[in-house]
């Protein structure tokens, strides 16, 4: 009797026949997910307290005189669950059909369709026909303020956004209001959700198309949605989210899952700002040249001329400017391929800072930091300096007369003058935009977002986070760590990286502060950075 | 071996008369000339009798205001195999949801029905129709106001007597 001594602090039970072992204090919600059966469910959230007033995840119970909400209910030893046995079957079908007196079938022009679970449940369970003669009443739609609308002939009453709003943002200014057939979700008096910083998780969490975005009203079906794990560029907190993209266009951010970093959340000034991604206009081909003289050329002829102008330059003192939004890998073959072409004496980068920070009270480790750009603590990780004021300007007056080496990386230049880099025996420039500072460069080199290529992050938490390409990249703009790889590699003399995985692993082999770390081991949740290193 | 050969055995010459076989033309011909039995048709003066589940270009129904049935749910650019429909939603004055673009290019189209079949608000038909000729290709991409103009009969899927053909 191994152990009879202690608690065991597991439990199993059956669950359709199947035996399964949870730990204790597990839901039979929960304990069915781990054997991949989906018990539906509107009201309770994985991230929210759970009411179990939706009625529809009620499961049969050998030995319990009624149905059980599986959300609440825990696991016990010896438990024998049906969640799909006549009874619970009969249960969700009436449930079903119950939801159905008050909620509209329109589906072809709600804006959830395709991700709502009402239609999920209906189709797999619901009856074929309805029943209901008397006509639906009807509520139109009302203004939530901020990104928010409200439908509410299509809510479920399941109050999952009046509980995020009350537990999670610590902000009561939903309720539910009046009874029965007649209740819907309201605001206080004309105070809205304008102005609320994470409003916008409403319209996630709700099951049905109730809570619909103003931004994405109308925009594109959930089902043409292309996602893609990606990491939020917006600020150093590094939520982890989803790029929604249709057309080569990202058409949203939803928030994914990791507990470490943003739960099930992400804020709404990081799911407003990805226009930007679908800027038009980008640099498209690589170009030599200064002014009048710049003449598009081929990658590889660009490459040749770059390496041996560096090469001829080598010695002289290289001055880099690198950016906050560009991945570890393209920030650490920034800092090879300055370092190979002569003397770094200053390596720089300029990043926009908020006045405050924006922590969300329910959920602590998520905080819209005020570094808005996703990758500062990387860069300073590899040995770049922040210079210049809040506001992403300034910082470069050392720079802009430089007379060695000059590289920049990732930064528009914005507020600089056509002058910028006139005196500089060599100005490269990588970029996604031309710029008028641009104008002495002696390459221009098109390079991707984040959005077109693949790398990682260093978040606020010292955690490093991998994200995919979700976007085809214009014309033949190239991912930086695969230029910068390149070129370090013929003036370094090892081969060129073949993926974004390569630099990294060579970039843990040059950086103690990453040290064993891979992309395996990164995973789509990321891991933290060893915590003497990350702050040494 | 050998390939076997053979021959046919015809009357000589000047003996044979064709007669007989030149008064049985003559007489189908003059059977025509009196009682005729016409399998051609004399178009465009007489137009042809298409069947009811003819399936030709598209039209899109309308309201009684004018505006289009199209509430731009995009099952119909789902469903499509051919992928001709272009369709992008939005918002009218009314808050309605309505195609900002929705432009169906017939030279992709394959003309099986499945648009009108899926389409929720009965707005997408296919027609009763096959006059298409125009005088330049780019005239085949049918934006919303030519499909909301056209106005041939649209294409019965289904008898709706017996909608499910039992």
């Amino acid at each position: 009797m191994p152990d009879s001594g202690r608690k065991a602090n597991t439990v199993t039970l059956t669950i359709d026949g199947q035996e399964v072992t949870v730990p204790k204090g597990t839901s039979l919600l929960h304990a069915a997910e781990t054997l991949g059966t989906e018990v539906p469910h509107y009201c309770y959230h994985p991230g929210l307290t759970a009411p179990a007033q939706c009625r529809i995840c009620l499961v049969e119970v050998e030995g319990a005189p009624k149905l059980q909400p599986s959300c609440v209910t825990m696991a016990q030893d010896g438990q024998v669950v049906h969640t799909e046995s006549p009874a619970a079957k009969r249960m969700r079908q009436g449930v079903l059909e119950f939801y159905l007196v008050n909620h509209p079938l329109d589906c072809p022009i709600c804006d959830m369709s395709g991700e709502c679970k009402l239609q999920d449940y209906v189709f797999d369970e619901g009856r074929e026909k309805g029943r209901g003669r008397e006509p639906k009443r009807v509520f139109g739609r009302d203004d939530f303020g901020g990104d928010v609308l409200y439908y509410g002939d299509r809510c479920v009453m399941c109050t999952r956004c009046v509980r995020f709003m009350d537990e999670v943002a610590r902000d009561s200014r939903l309720t539910v209001v009046d009874r029965g057939s007649r209740a819907v979700i309201d605001t206080f008096f004309d105070r809205g959700l304008e102005g609320a910083s994470f409003a916008g998780n409403v319209v996630d969490i709700c099951p049905v198309g109730a809570l619909v975005s103003k931004d994405f009203l109308h925009k594109a079906r959930a089902w043409d949605l292309d996602h893609t794990q990606s990491v939020c560029p917006n600020c150093s907190q590094g939520c982890n989210i989803e790029l929604h993209t249709r057309d080569n266009l990202v058409q949203r951010l939803r928030p994914r899952e990791n507990q470490e970093v943003n739960g099930h959340w992400m804020c709404d000034y990081g799911r407003a700002n990805y226009e930007w991604m679908n800027r038009p206009g980008r640099l498209e081909e690589p170009a030599a040249g200064r002014g009048a003289k710049r003449r598009a050329v081929d990658w590889k002829r660009v490459l040749e001329h770059l390496f041996v102008q560096l090469r001829e330059g080598s010695g002289a003192e290289v001055k880099v400017v690198g950016s906050a939004s560009a991945s570890n890998e393209a920030l650490a073959g920034l800092a090879a391929v300055g370092g190979a072409a002569g003397d770094v004496s200053s390596r720089v980068f300029r990043s926009r800072r908020a006045a405050d920070e924006v922590p969300l009270p329910g959920f602590p480790s998520l905080v819209r930091r005020r570094d808005l750009a996703p990758n500062v603590d990387g860069a300073g990780l590899l040995g770049f300096e922040r210079t210049g004021d809040d506001g992403g300007g300034g910082g470069l007056e050392d720079l802009a007369g430089h007379d060695g080496v000059l590289v920049v990386l990732g930064d528009e230049l914005a507020d600089q003058g056509e002058d910028f880099g006139a005196g500089a025996s060599l100005y490269v420039y990588l970029g996604t935009f031309d710029s008028p500072a641009a104008r002495n460069a002696d390459f221009v080199l098109p390079v991707t977002t984040f959005a077109e290529e693949e790398g990682s992050f260093v978040n606020a938490q010292g955690r490093v986070q991998r994200y995919w390409q979700g976007m085809q990249a214009p014309g033949s703009a190239r991912p930086a760590w695969l230029v910068l790889g390149a070129l370090a590699a013929v003036l370094g003399g090892d081969g060129t990286p073949a993926s974004a995985e390569d630099v990294f692993a060579g970039l843990v082999a040059a950086h103690p502060a990453f040290a064993g770390l891979t992309y395996d081991a990164l995973g789509d949740q990321g891991a933290a950075l060893q915590k003497e290193a990350a702050h040494g | 071996m050998a390939i076997s050969v053979k021959v046919m055995r015809r009357p000589e010459a000047g003996r044979t008369s064709y007669m007989r076989a030149t008064l049985k033309g003559m007489s189908l011909t003059f059977k025509h000339m009196v009682r005729p039995t016409k399998v051609t048709l004399e178009y465009p003066e007489e137009q042809p009798d298409l069947h009811p589940r003819w399936r030709g270009t598209h039209r899109m129904e309308v309201h009684a205001d004018g505006r289009p049935k199209c509430v731009a749910c995009g099952l119909c650019p789902t469903v499509c195999p051919a992928n001709c429909i272009r369709l992008v939603g939005g918002e009218d004055d009314q808050g309605n949801r309505y195609p900002i673009v929705y432009e169906i290019d017939e030279f992709r189209c394959i003309f099986c029905g499945m648009c009108q079949e899926v389409c929720p608000v009965e707005a997408i038909h296919v027609g009763r129709h096959f006059e298409n000729a125009e005088y330049t290709r780019d005239r085949f991409v049918y934006d919303l106001d030519r499909l909301m103009e056209q106005d041939h009969p649209t294409t019965l899927l289904w008898d709706p007597s017996d909608p499910r053909s039992e």
